[in-house]
């Protein structure tokens, strides 16, 4: 029993991690109605970028925010040059192009910073934190990252249902046309999106770096995590992604914890599998969200 | 007003707007009846900017709004209340109405949307619902005040009466003309039910395949039995 309370424990702060990538294909997917594959290449970059802002200023937080700076920027950069260009001709198009722009940053990514792996410096302590006589799985770091993401979520939350630009970004979501005859400039609204999961992105790829280590291809393996997530969810379910993407982390956690963590993936597509045979819609998307 | 100047819309080979000439004066209910495929929604689409013209113009009080795109048009006062269900069901009642004018200030939406609220007071009720909760009849008045929130000079309404009760359908189509009188809006109507447009309307154009047939005030119409026959089929 104590095992599986740690397993589980150690499964949260990943699991959060594994929300924000699931978040960012949510988001885009509510832009684009497309999966953007290079999602985790784009975080893989900027941090990359965080990593080199660390070493010369040493500073976590300024590395973070440049981080979400970079995302934001790399996310318009990939929506105006690789999906606007090929988004006009067909779909299957522009899916199969992110998967050149992941392969296109893998390869610039290490011809910048190089293929060994690199450590990322964590701000606070990353051990166990000892309590009521025992040290737990989780550490200061952990919570550092649950915090964050929290705060991501929340500020996401009320992004969309409290602003304008938010109810602009829905409804250019659900229906273009009623959108555009409302005066919603639709496009500019499927851009934010892209900059905002580019963002976010961002976010998982610094908390998730000090974990993991960071070379170009270190994230290819959330990529499979993030997507199961948020296609559970429902591919356009906000609350979907989080709740799916800390569900998987747990799932991770312990099969890694039971058996070997090379099971995980293998799990995790099972479990797609099944979503896809037993509840095609996803668990909190709307019906028909799915088809394009 | 809104008119056109020879308006020409094609799909590939088939005209679907021939030469189109038409004037939607302020203050009063114009009504297009005709047919399945007469070009009554193309009209619309066209004039909202969800289509281009192949030639002719579109004027708003004289400024050609032509070519423009649909954003820009319902900023400079033409709102279309498309056909079919036009409210976006998963947001609420609320938001589907502010969404008509993010644009404008604060001061100006409050005042349309209390405008919206005296004209369709069940709307006011069931505020905070979402809108997949509401009846067809309630739905198609959240699409009109919708469009109303952008405080337009010309409203086009494409076959609001779809899927409706007629009793329900005349009872917003009065609501609509009173409000056009009342604000000294022009209303552009649509509709394959000729009886109720044309009962609210102060002028009637018949279009057939694309052209206009006929125009003249709403009652010569109705009581033209040879059109009737001919073009609306009853």
């Amino acid at each position: 029993m104590t095992n599986f309370v740690d397993y589980l424990l150690g499964g949260f702060s990943n699991g959060a991690v594994i929300a924000l990538m699931a978040l960012a294909i949510v988001l885009v997917w509510r832009s684009t109605r497309m999966v953007n594959f290079a999602q985790v290449g784009q975080a893989m970059f900027t941090t990359y970028v965080a990593l080199t802002v660390q070493q010369s200023s040493g500073s976590w937080v300024l590395a973070l925010v440049v981080a979400m700076a970079a995302g934001l920027v790399l996310g318009i950069v990939v929506f105006f040059l690789v999906i606007r260009p090929v988004k006009n001709s067909d779909s299957t198009g522009a899916i199969i192009a992110t998967f050149g722009v992941l392969i296109a940053l893998q390869a610039g990514a290490g011809m910048i910073w190089g293929g060994d792996p690199q450590g990322f410096l964590t701000p606070v302590d990353n051990s166990g934190i000892e309590f009521a006589g025992r040290i737990w799985p989780i550490s200061l770091y952990d919570i550092l990252v649950l915090v964050v993401t929290a705060a991501l979520v929340i500020g996401l939350t009320l992004l969309f249902t409290k602003t304008n630009l938010g109810l602009s970004m829905r409804a250019a979501a659900f229906n273009p046309e009623v959108a555009r005859l409302s005066g919603v400039r639709v496009n500019r609204m499927l851009i934010t999106g892209w900059a905002i999961a580019g963002a976010t992105g961002a976010v998982g790829g610094v908390l998730i770096a000090p974990v993991s280590t960071i070379s170009p291809n270190s994230f290819d393996i959330l990529l499979v995590f993030a997507f199961t997530a948020a296609v559970i969810g429902g591919l356009d379910s906000l609350i979907g992604a989080v709740t799916f993407g800390i569900g998987t982390g747990l799932v991770i956690s312990l099969v890694s914890g039971y058996s070997d963590s090379g099971n995980a993936p293998i799990v995790a597509l099972v479990l797609l599998a099944l979503n896809l045979l037993l509840k095609p819609d996803g668990v909190f998307g709307h019906h028909g969200a799915r088809s394009v | 007003m809104l008119h056109t100047e020879d308006l020409s819309v094609s799909y590939g080979a088939v005209q679907a707007l021939k030469s189109m000439n038409l004037a939607v004066p302020r203050g009063e209910v114009t009504a297009v009846i005709g047919a399945n495929g007469a070009g009554k929604s193309t009209l619309m689409r066209t004039l909202a900017g969800l289509v281009r013209p192949q030639t002719g113009q579109v004027l708003l009080d004289g400024v050609s709004i032509t070519g423009k795109k649909p954003e820009d048009i319902v900023r400079m006062g033409v709102a279309l209340v498309p056909e079919g269900r036009s409210t976006i069901p998963e947001l609420s009642l609320e938001e589907n109405l502010r969404l008509g004018g993010l644009w404008r200030d604060k001061a100006g939406r409050m005042e349309s949307q209390q405008k919206v609220f005296d004209l369709f007071p069940i709307l006011a009720e069931r505020k905070n619902m979402r809108a997949d909760t509401l009846s067809g009849g309630e739905r198609q008045q959240l699409a009109i005040g919708r469009a109303l929130m952008s405080d337009p000079r010309c409203l086009l309404l494409d076959e609001p009466s779809l899927g409706l009760a007629p009793l329900i359908v005349t009872q917003i189509l009065e609501l609509v003309s009173r409000l056009a009188k009342e604000t000294n809006i022009a209303v552009l109507l649509v509709e394959q039910n000729a009886v109720t447009a044309l009962r609210v309307a102060t002028t009637g154009v018949v279009l057939n395949l694309g052209e206009v047939v006929k125009a003249g005030p709403a009652q010569e119409i109705s009581s033209d039995e040879e059109l009737r026959h001919a073009y609306l089929g009853y």
